[in-house]
């Protein structure tokens, strides 16, 4: 049994390293915690649904339709919420609080559209093929969804670190005026780190909603919970927080379930994190200076 | 003078609609909730409603006068219940009214028409506490403790299952519920529990309580959850690789659970008083007239809904009303304890319930399970 | 007067949610007035509500005391929690309350043998009246006011522009901040333990993040200008979803976009723009000659 736990723990991990990443970019580049995130994690879950239903795409097709209808959603996001805050230096709250806004307006558009049953991919299209090795079982999506969360962190790191596009974000980052003095496009960076942010979030949902093959208006909320457990124990604002985070908290509730017992599984997960504020509020990678409120 | 003729002849107008006796339509509260997490059950809820309302007005109605549903959503928050309750009873003075969708807003708005004294029909509460608040309360869904030790007795039978894990919801009240009275039965049957695994709502991941569930050596899992749930549940259990039966109760009685497990669903032992293979005339009748008219085939809840319209049409025929909104609400409340009907879920009368301090209270409803095991898609009567 | 009593008999549950969501608001304005973001008010709510209701279903305890036992309890968590998280600022604090806020409704589910876990608790005796609830807010929107056009609410205020000027201008800001803290949660006790007993029935995931949220909007809608203004945020919240009735199916969807409107047009709050609105009108009367 142990060895199917960590395999357990591995792919749940990988779930909400992949949630977190898009939603702990967002918040690092552009200061705003965007609690729509499990919105656009939904939406990026329906389009492809729809992309296979109506347009009868194949799976990659389909991720690609989600990544742009959530890319939209982000540029909107930026365009009509985050940046006239910005340019009117809201107080710290606002943004958050339009995101919820956001939040709820989304997911009643979407049950007013779809209605509030829960829709399923087709069969043929879910790659569900069970590899078992030594008595241990796991799906094709779940090594999709490991193997992807890592290759994206790699990705951001890299891009982040080494790119011209990566290195003014962090630039604009630390200082935005200076950055607006020396000729950036504070906003359009702005803006490009919304859309990725929910194209990543987007994407994750498609993966989710295939993994439990289960869509449904409401399928972002625990997601967003989870997600800002994770952010938080990795350290918001870091890619390699998110990852780690999520692994961390994958772990922590399989295991928790496994020699404690289920019921305390979700008591565990945020105790720990109520934990780790006090002990380590920055988390395992984020800046040791704490923020103003 | 002339002005005095005209006057009185204005008051009489005025008065006529009030003393010609024609029939005045029969006003019927429904509160589901047709908006949020709820909708899924409450949406079914509303159409076999509608579709019943059609039906008894094209045939005359209630002695001639036409049902008028009034609908308002509930949300599936008990204070929207409570309100949109009062709303109904109070400002569009409705004869009776149906609903709500959950266990848990019924537990709160229950005793608001109870205190009105006014008739509340719930077609999907199960949950107990609910048929005890009082005898104004009435529901015609069975209740998971008369229909689980059923569902369990049959698949024991069938199966030669020694000893199960439980694995059940403990955040919703409706799972919940569930649990204690598979909890109950098992021990009135005698069966060992290896383990008992609890999730929440929403979750994705059931892997660890699975994994431990399939380390316990049990022979059989009985399972709490709605289909939302349900369906991850079994495909991710055969895919580690568990091909045990699962015993089910009333939340995976629906077809969904096709569309969401498909190949995985089969070995599902659920029990209900309603099955989509119930080859009863009615229930066919039924099935084929929601098809026509939604385009999918009905679920559990949808037939409840149906058939509690139509008992409640058969209380209504025998009430005489006076056209006093009080005394009608009493006489409908005397009527309706007595009202039989066979219908989509099969033949139906009340019974009534204890409530506090042991005194007799609501009605809750009498009916035969009908035990199905799932296979290559389709529920099979078991008997 | 049947009018009055059939208004009365549809609206009584609006009229006393209204009651308790000002209170609700009010605690949270207080968190907010000393510039600290929490979201834990929705749990003290339901430690306030499972406290008192205890007590008036099992012990049969008076209701005057369960109220005051359900606001004195959750004001004791408050100080527990404060202590340590209040050193944490901005959005750790925020979610190191939403995290204290999941593991209390987790307890709650847990404890099944007092609070009755995911079946709630039944059958809540009906005690508060609408007398109690115009007390309770009366009295609260006195103190505040009272206190915000005080020497406290001067104090306050520095503390929200610059927390550590203020330090070294000899203000102890961590008294400041843990008094509001433990203020409000207190408040929002009351509020959870009133509410419990006009609702027959409460159950854990009804003081949960959706609630938390709920109370954060009201705070923030109003704004941090006035109590007045976290009494308006929440009439809105409770109100809008009843006058839009009849919008049905639309309704959480309008909610969300007048969210989104009052935040863009008006960030600091409603009552601020009525505040500059009025400001305005002084001041060119004041130019006419």
């Amino acid at each position: 049994m142990l060895a199917q736990q960590f395999i357990n723990a591995v792919s749940l991990g990988g779930v909400y390293a992949l949630f977190a990443l898009g939603f702990t970019l967002v918040f690092g580049v552009v200061n705003v915690i965007n609690l729509a995130h499990g919105a656009v994690f939904m939406i990026g879950a329906y389009a492809a649904l729809e992309a296979v239903l109506l347009l009868r795409l194949q799976l990659f097709a389909a991720i690609a339709v989600a990544a742009l209808v959530t890319a939209g959603a982000g540029w909107l996001f930026d365009k009509l919420i985050f940046a006239p805050l910005r340019a009117r230096r809201a107080p710290h709250l606002a943004p958050m609080i339009a995101t919820i806004g956001a939040a709820t307006c989304l997911t009643s558009l979407v049950e007013g559209y779809f209605g509030a049953e829960t829709m399923r991919f087709p069969a043929e299209i879910l790659p569900v093929e069970t590899v078992s090795i030594a008595g241990v079982h796991i799906t094709e999506l779940e090594l999709g969804i490991i193997f992807l969360a890592l290759v994206l962190m790699a990705l951001l790191l890299w891009g982040l670190k080494r790119s011209r596009l990566g290195r003014a974000l962090r630039g604009v980052v630390e200082s935005p005026k200076a950055a607006a003095l020396l000729g950036v496009d504070v906003d359009g960076l702005f803006r490009a780190t919304s859309v990725l942010g929910s194209v990543l979030g987007g994407v994750a949902g498609v993966l989710i909603a295939l993994y439990s093959n289960s869509v449904f208006p409401n399928m972002g909320q625990p997601m967003l919970h989870k997600g800002i457990a994770v952010v938080i124990l990795g350290g918001m604002g870091d890619v390699r927080g998110a990852l780690v985070g999520g692994f961390f908290l994958g772990f922590a509730e399989v295991f928790s379930v496994a020699y404690i017992g289920s019921t305390m599984r979700d008591a565990v997960a945020f105790g720990l994190l109520f934990a780790i504020l006090l002990i380590r509020p920055e988390g395992l990678f984020g800046r040791a200076a704490q923020r103003r409120a | 003078m002339h002005l005095k003729i005209f006057a009185l002849g204005f008051l009489l107008a005025l008065g006529a609609p009030f003393g010609t006796g024609r029939a005045a339509d029969v006003k019927i509260g429904v509160a589901e909730a047709l908006t949020g997490n709820a909708a899924q059950y409450g949406q079914p809820i509303r159409k076999g409603f509608e579709l019943a309302l059609g039906e008894i007005n094209a045939a005359g109605g209630i002695n001639g006068s036409k049902i008028v549903l009034v609908v308002e959503d509930e949300q599936g928050k008990k204070e929207e219940a409570i309100n949109v309750f009062k709303k109904l009873i109070f400002q569009d003075k409705v004869l009776m009214l149906f609903g709500p969708t959950l266990s848990n807003s019924a537990q709160a708005s229950d005793p608001v028409a109870q205190g009105a004294k006014v008739v509340v029909f719930g077609t999907s509460n199960t949950a107990d506490g609910i048929t005890s608040i009082g005898n104004y309360v009435f529901r015609n869904s069975v209740t998971e403790a008369d229909i689980l030790p059923v569902t369990l007795k049959i698949a024991a039978q069938k199966t030669g299952l020694k000893r199960v894990a439980v694995l059940y919801g403990n955040d919703d009240i409706f799972t919940k519920s569930g649990y204690d009275n598979f909890k109950k039965a098992l021990q009135d049957l005698k069966i060992p529990v290896t383990t008992t695994e609890t999730f929440a709502k929403g979750d994705v991941d059931f892997k660890p309580q699975l994994t431990k569930i399939k380390a316990s050596g049990a022979d059989a899992v009985v399972l709490s959850a709605l289909v939302a749930e349900g369906g991850p549940i079994l495909v991710q259990a055969r895919q580690l690789g568990i091909s045990l039966p699962f015993i089910g109760g009333n939340g995976m009685n629906s077809p969904r659970i096709f569309e969401l497990a498909k190949d995985n669903s089969d070995n599902l032992w659920v029990g209900s008083p309603w099955s989509v293979e119930n080859p009863a005339p009615e229930n066919k009748r039924f099935i084929a007239a929601y098809q026509k008219a939604h385009g999918a085939l009905p679920d559990q809840f949808a037939a409840q809904g149906y058939d509690a319209l139509y008992i409640a049409a058969q209380a209504l025929k025998k009430v005489k009303f006076t056209g006093q909104l009080d005394r009608d609400r009493q006489a409908l409340r005397d009527a309706l304890p007595s009202a039989q009907w066979s219908g989509a879920t099969g033949p139906f009368k009340f019974r009534q319930a204890l409530g506090r301090g042991g005194k007799p209270a609501g009605y809750d409803a009498v009916q035969t399970a009908i035990v199905m095991v799932t296979r290559g898609r389709q529920y099979v009567i078991q008997k | 007067m049947e009018w009055l009593e059939t208004f009365w008999a549809t609206y009584s549950t609006l009229a006393l949610s209204l009651g308790t969501n000002i209170l609700l608001a009010l605690s949270i304005y207080l968190t907010l007035a000393c510039g600290l973001l929490t979201v834990a008010n929705a749990a003290f709510m339901g430690i306030g509500a499972y406290t008192a209701a205890i007590l008036t279903l099992n012990a049969h305890a008076p209701f005057a005391l369960a109220i005051l036992a359900g606001a004195l309890l959750a004001a004791a968590a408050g100080l527990a929690i404060g202590r340590p998280t209040l050193r944490l600022s901005g959005v750790y604090l925020a979610m190191a309350t939403l995290a204290f806020g999941e593991v209390v409704r987790i307890l709650i589910l847990n404890a099944e043998g007092l609070t009755g876990g995911a079946l709630g608790l039944n059958g809540i005796p009906q005690l508060t009246g609408a007398f109690h609830v115009l007390c309770a807010v009366a009295a609260s929107l006195y103190v505040l006011l009272r206190l915000a056009h005080s020497r406290f609410g001067r104090s306050l205020a520095a503390i929200r522009q610059d927390e550590i000027a203020t330090e070294l201008l000899g203000l102890n800001v961590r008294a400041y901040k843990l008094f509001c803290f433990v203020a409000g949660a207190g408040l929002a006790g009351l509020a959870g333990a009133l509410n419990a007993h006009f609702t027959f029935f409460i159950g854990p995931n009804e003081f949960g993040f959706e609630r938390a949220v709920e109370i954060l909007a009201m705070g923030v809608l109003g704004g941090v200008s006035s109590p007045w203004g976290a009494a308006l945020g929440a009439a809105l919240i409770t109100l809008l979803p009843e006058l839009l009735r009849g919008l049905g199916h639309y309704r959480p969807l309008i909610n969300g976009v007048i969210l989104i409107v009052i935040i863009l047009y008006s960030p600091n709050g409603i009552w601020a723009l009525f505040q500059s609105a009025a400001r305005r009108a002084r001041a060119t009367k004041g130019t006419s000659c």
